[in-house]
């Protein structure tokens, strides 16, 4: 072998190298799944959520929200006194793992139930595999366009962006009605935010602004000083921000590092605490809409938060609180159908398809206010809110202040 | 393009070149000591970001098993940048001894050694997602303390903000690269070095040990490594323990380009690299790798020996 051909070797083993990358996520499951079935005696809830790779930053909170309500619907008896079971499989962040996940769940976990994926973009390939086994999936946090219309036993509980974004930059407004010209930034290798900026982009000329221009990037980039300099020497009074929590705080940082003083809207994707270890004390002031707040009245509210409040020593995020909304769909769901004819006893194929029907058919009081589905399983939510970023001085740590 | 938006792009291609530059400065010097590219370079690149950032006090996150855990020091950067560099330096030591040396003794193909590197790589970022999770780390606020965030290279009109970070970066690599050049060249130690290099029997005949040169080397490339990643880590943050992978890649385009075992090739090859990737337009970040590689076809096409390499004669 001279020197060359050498080469082209390793090579070859580096490209097998950064292919076994994703893979690895995907394989790295925590699979704490045996081969019962709804037969035993708990009943199995399967969570295909993203524990590693760089969506784990989001999938950590849904975990963290689904944990607690197993626990909390469990010591309040469960499904009249079978308690349930949450079966996690780690999607890591790309579609195959979701894909692997769904399946582990449906064939070998025989779970009654799928709460999951983390994202959109994972949705639109996995949610078909549980719509064509008859399996009910609850999206979390998918709150793209076309979710529900995946299929029949495809729900969610995540409020869509068309309803949610646009708070946000009515908010945005309030606090500075000087407001003319806006930039967008979005991610464009994900189903999500792709779908985010086209709402952002439709309310800002709904609301007769300026939309100076539009910039992409990637969720895997981490160097934004490029597209930050093109939009900044437009001059905007306004940044918008459609991408995910490690991407889109960088982003936060390098246009407050190259000066920008303005108001900055963060979409769905930057929704959560992880960003605050990413942009820091640049974090500050970053106006994100919710379809949660911790504050929302009501007893089922209070008890998640407290949980959430002791273990975590912070406030609830919405990931964490549409997650246990989740499950509490489907525990509520299983109590009907189990007061009807015995759920431990029946056909996992029956159980399914029953728990489908029922879980669109009924009403919930949930951490996030009252919520219903319409026929084809999209979420009906009454109340939104928007919060602002407030760092800490040594920027450390923060927290989302609700705006009234 | 604008005056502006070219003179920014230009300045951030050079601060990100330089970092490629001292990153392919360690392969280049491993692989003209042993004739093996070591593959776990990458994963010790983000090693030493993550040693940096533990150094300076830094707390880790909820995912994985040092949750929430922090030093009870809170080193100032420049003292945390050498001392995680070192400690990154140290791990490439111990790669050396469990992942070369045996091999080396048992006179193996280098093609399994370069396998055995790997092997190494695929521990160390597993090891790292285990002990702190997959989230992104950014370096303490007060980092570059007293500095501002961004020096204007223009008027107060007509802004040309550059990044403070991005000048630090550059200015350390250039300073990295001239006291390695004078190392190499003018001391003992770079001159025992060369002459391994040239000859490992030959240099070993004339007195010096080569596997104490071999761990130096080893040592200096990895310490460049730590550097690096702690570099570009102070600019962009951690990005989750995959970080280095990439930087792997692109290091191993820089230095074809520049020439296997040049050390001027790998300067100039890092600079050529982040140069064209600044140039790359913003709406095609995503084909920032394809540029770089597929500068590495092209030239491996036209000029195989690299830029400033040695043509390889093949010796019967």
């Amino acid at each position: 072998m001279n020197k060359y051909t050498r080469f082209t070797a390793i090579f070859a083993v580096c490209a097998m190298l950064a292919s076994c990358n994703g893979a690895s996520n995907s394989t790295n499951a925590n699979n704490t799944a045996s081969n019962t079935t709804t037969t035993s005696s708990t009943i199995p809830i399967g969570m295909a959520l993203a524990q590693t790779s760089n969506v784990a930053l989001l999938g950590q909170e849904e975990v963290a929200g689904a944990k607690i309500a197993e626990k909390y619907f469990n010591e309040k008896g469960g499904i009249n006194g079978t308690p349930i079971r949450l079966v996690f499989q780690d999607t890591g962040g790309d579609e195959a793992g979701a894909i692997n996940a769904f399946q582990t769940l449906i064939n070998k976990d025989k779970v009654a139930g799928i709460v999951g994926p983390t994202l959109s973009q994972q949705a639109f390939s996995a949610s078909p595999i549980a719509d064509r086994a008859k399996v009910p999936v609850i999206g979390p946090s998918n709150t793209a366009k076309g979710i529900p219309e995946i299929g029949d036993y495809v729900a969610r509980v995540s409020a869509p962006v068309s309803v949610v974004a646009p708070n946000s930059v009515k908010a945005a407004l309030k606090q500075n009605p000087n407001i003319k010209k806006v930039a967008v930034f979005y991610a464009q290798n994900d189903a999500f935010n792709k779908s985010e900026t086209e709402i952002f982009q439709q309310t800002v000329k709904d609301l007769k602004l300026d939309l100076v221009t539009v910039q992409k990037f990637q969720t895997s980039d981490n160097d934004f000083q490029a597209q930050a300099t093109n939009a900044l020497n437009l001059k905007p009074d306004l940044v918008i921000i459609s991408g995910l929590a490690a991407d889109g705080g960088n982003l936060v940082k390098q246009l407050r590092e190259l000066g920008y003083k303005g108001i900055i809207i963060g979409g769905n994707g930057l929704n959560t605490s992880n960003v605050f270890a990413v942009c820091k004390d640049l974090c500050d002031g970053v106006m994100i809409a919710q379809a949660y707040s911790p504050e929302h009245p009501g007893e089922i509210n209070a008890a998640f938060r407290k949980a959430y409040l002791d273990q975590f020593k912070k406030e609830p995020p919405q990931f964490s609180a549409q997650t246990f909304a989740a499950v509490q769909v489907y525990v509520e769901a299983l109590k009907v159908l189990d007061s009807k004819s015995k759920v431990a006893t029946m056909p996992i194929a029956q159980l399914r398809t029953e728990l489908n029907k029922q879980l669109l058919t009924g009403k919930y009081n949930t951490p996030l206010g009252e919520i219903a589905f319409t026929p084809i399983g999209e979420i009906i939510q009454k109340d939104f809110y928007v919060a602002q970023i407030k760092m800490d001085k040594d920027g450390s740590n923060g927290k989302f202040a609700f705006l009234k | 393009m604008n005056i502006t938006i070219f003179l920014q792009q230009f300045l951030n291609g050079l601060s990100i070149g330089s970092v490629y530059a001292i990153f392919a400065l360690g392969y280049t010097l491993v692989y003209s000591i042993l004739g093996i590219i070591n593959l776990a370079h990458g994963a010790i690149f983000t090693l030493g970001a993550y040693f940096t950032y533990a150094l300076m006090g830094g707390t880790f996150g909820l995912n994985g098993l040092l949750a929430n855990a922090a030093l009870p020091i809170k080193l100032r950067f420049p003292i945390a940048l050498i001392l995680g560099s070192t400690l990154a330096g140290l791990v490439g030591v111990g790669v050396e001894r469990i992942a070369f040396r045996p091999l080396r003794r048992k006179n193996s193909d280098t093609l399994l050694t370069v396998v055995s590197s790997l092997g190494v790589a695929v521990v160390i970022v597993n090891v790292i997602q285990y002990l702190v999770g997959a989230e992104s780390y950014t370096f303490p606020a007060n980092t570059y303390r007293g500095l501002p965030a961004a020096i204007n290279f223009g008027s107060e009109a007509n802004p040309i903000p550059i990044r403070t970070v991005q000048i630090i970066i550059f200015l350390v690599s250039v300073v990295v690269v001239a006291i390695l050049t004078w190392f190499i060249n003018y001391t003992k130690y770079g001159k025992a070095m060369q002459a391994i290099a040239e000859d490992a029997t030959t240099a070993s005949l004339l007195g010096i040990d080569s596997d104490r040169f071999i761990i130096l080397t080893f040592f200096i490339s990895s310490f460049l490594a730590g550097m690096a990643g702690t570099l570009v880590a102070s600019s962009v943050s951690i990005a989750g323990p995959y970080f280095g992978i990439g930087f792997g890649l692109r290091g191993l385009a820089v230095i074809v380009l520049g020439g296997l075992g040049s050390i001027p090739g790998a300067v100039i090859g890092g600079l050529v690299i982040g140069l064209v990737e600044a140039f790359v337009p913003a709406d095609y970040s995503g084909y920032k790798d394809a540029v770089a590689f597929g500068i590495l076809f092209i030239m491996l096409l036209v000029r195989p020996q690299g830029l400033l390499g040695r043509k390889f004669v093949q010796k019967v």
